[in-house]
């Protein structure tokens, strides 16, 4: 009687500390992704007198570029372009600038996955969330694009989250893939450079979608950025829920098993970054 | 009571690279993915087995690249051992490299933010403790200028401080004590006496034989891998002492000219 109350209350104790110590966990990830992704901030911004202005700077000036472009000089006819290419612009950039710099970012914080407990696994995360910031920062210059090009607020804005956190796991993914491969090779950043260009163009950032000829059109849609442009655009220019949302749920499924198995291959393999970098 | 380290049958191997070895994917390519150039390994660590009681010291001596650091890494925790297992109980505190993680950019109120998040502290308690770490350090009037314009003796006083401060009960710390001055490495020294008193156990890679023999209970020496003696510390020191002056006289002995 007086041991099995004993055992029990023995086991309710280790049951109370393993939750401690994982809710400790869990406060101790949240903190180091805050101050990671606070770290790149502030490293961004150091030492220029333009500070977060910078993060519009590159967009704004493409828009510029582009906008004269496909306006004037090869004219698209696409109805409120400076907020359908700004648009278009700052969901490239969140992807692009997340990529090229998960890609080294192992190898630039050397030091940091040396020190004992550090989850080397939170450096790619803390990149894609650097840029999630970037973007989150630039998104009220965006909306002031689509007020002046007279684009409606409805209540489809409510799904822009979802298709936000869409992006947010399938760039994760891509950058763990990326991130393991460049410890080994390092000029997966100049081939990553190169194909990054090509998306580019395959991706519907200055011209729509349906611009690509019907037989095209199958292997167009094997890019998933492509996907996700549409969705932002039908939310912000049309206000109205992505079409098909069919597309977007495979989308996200596939985003999901991309990340467990990126994710898990990154696990695997991290141990001997130690020794490779 | 247990152990607060055991170490047991610990292995660990480097390769050692061919100059061909592929180092991007178009050299990959050309050699076809052969995995030339691979086959060469040395062990850095070779069937190492000890344990320490919870509370004492430990001394790591031995030459450079017999393994020391890699032994102190593998208990922390970075890198994976080859063969063998490492069982620590116990919360870690650590000073492994001289860069510690540290920004150049970033201020030295900042880089300790990061740093003490990293060590293992929520920020709530890096700002606890914050003032305490700096007036240790005694960089009070220095830490809101970037790191770049700090000194090495600067840094390592502010790594050693941030590493106190998580309250460890296991510290590793390799040989970066030497680069601060004299009397921060004094202060350091009366710091880790206090930890010891406390009942931290602590393992401690230098090559000043007195201050080993004033701290450390015990003594390990790694020779090539392999750990050659374990046991208190003036008996280890004085074997190792006497290996080293034997080798010294080898070397210079086989030398001709120094013949008469």
């Amino acid at each position: 009687m007086t041991v099995s109350l004993l055992a029990r209350s023995f086991r309710s104790t280790a049951i109370a500390a393993g939750v401690l110590s994982r809710a400790h966990r869990v406060g101790y990830v949240r903190d180091l992704l805050f101050v990671l992704v606070s770290r790149d901030m502030k490293l961004r911004y150091k030492r220029s007198i333009l500070g977060i202005l910078w993060t519009l700077l590159n967009p704004l000036a493409q828009l510029l570029t582009l906008s004269f472009m496909f306006r004037t000089v090869l004219p698209l006819d696409i109805p409120r372009y400076t907020s359908f290419l700004f648009c278009g612009l700052l969901v490239w950039t969140w992807f692009q600038a997340s990529l090229s710099q998960a890609t080294v970012t192992i190898v630039e914080n050397s030091e940091l996955i040396k020190r004992p407990g550090f989850p080397t696994a939170i450096l790619p995360t803390v990149t894609v969330t650097s840029h999630l910031v970037h973007f989150l920062i630039a998104l009220p210059v965006l909306w002031l694009f689509l007020v002046l090009d007279g684009s409606r607020v409805t209540s489809a804005m409510l799904a822009l989250p979802l298709v936000m956190a869409l992006q947010f796991i399938w760039t994760l993914s891509l950058a763990y893939l990326l991130a393991t491969f460049y410890v080994t090779f390092r000029d997966t950043q100049y081939l990553l450079g190169v194909v990054l260009q090509l998306l580019f163009y395959l991706t519907p950032v200055f011209y729509d979608a349906s611009a690509i000829p019907a037989r095209y059109q199958l292997l167009y849609g094997l890019n998933p950025m492509v996907h996700l442009l549409n969705a932002y655009r039908a939310i912000l220019l049309r206000g109205e829920l992505p079409e098909p949302l069919w597309s977007l749920l495979v989308l996200g499924l596939l985003a999901i098993g991309l990340l467990i198995f990126s994710y898990g291959h990154f696990t695997r393999v991290s141990y001997r970054f130690v020794e490779e970098v | 009571m247990g152990h607060a380290i055991v170490v047991r049958g610990l292995s660990k191997q480097f390769r050692r690279y061919h100059p061909d070895r592929p180092r991007t994917l178009q050299e990959a390519c050309l050699h076809g993915f052969r995995r030339r150039g691979l086959t060469e390994h040395f062990w850095a660590l070779h069937d190492v087995s000890f344990s320490i009681a919870p509370g004492r010291m430990v001394g790591v001596i031995g030459a450079n690249g017999a393994g020391k650091s890699t032994l102190l890494r593998l208990i922390g925790g970075v890198g994976r051992p080859d063969a063998g297992h490492v069982e620590v109980r116990g919360r870690i505190g650590a000073l492994l490299s001289l860069g510690a993680g540290f920004h150049h950019d970033l201020t030295g109120r900042e880089n300790v933010y990061v740093n003490g998040v990293i060590t293992g502290l929520t920020r709530r308690e890096v700002a606890q403790r914050f003032d305490a770490i700096v007036a240790f350090a005694e960089l009070q009037e220095f830490i809101d200028n970037p790191m770049r314009t700090y000194s090495t003796g600067m840094q390592i006083r502010l790594a050693f401080a941030i590493a106190v401060h998580v309250e460890p009960e296991i510290l590793l710390i390799d040989e970066v004590l030497s680069v601060g001055d004299m009397a921060f490495g004094r202060k350091c020294i009366e710091r880790i006496a206090q930890f010891k008193a406390q009942g931290c156990t602590i393992i401690l890679v230098s090559h000043g034989m007195t201050l080993l023999g004033e701290l450390c209970d015990e003594a390990l020496w790694l020779h090539t891998g392999r750990l050659a003696a374990y046991g208190p510390t003036d008996v280890v020191v004085s074997q190792y002492v006497a290996a080293v002056d034997a080798e010294t006289q080898q070397s210079t002995a086989a030398a001709p000219q120094q013949q008469q």
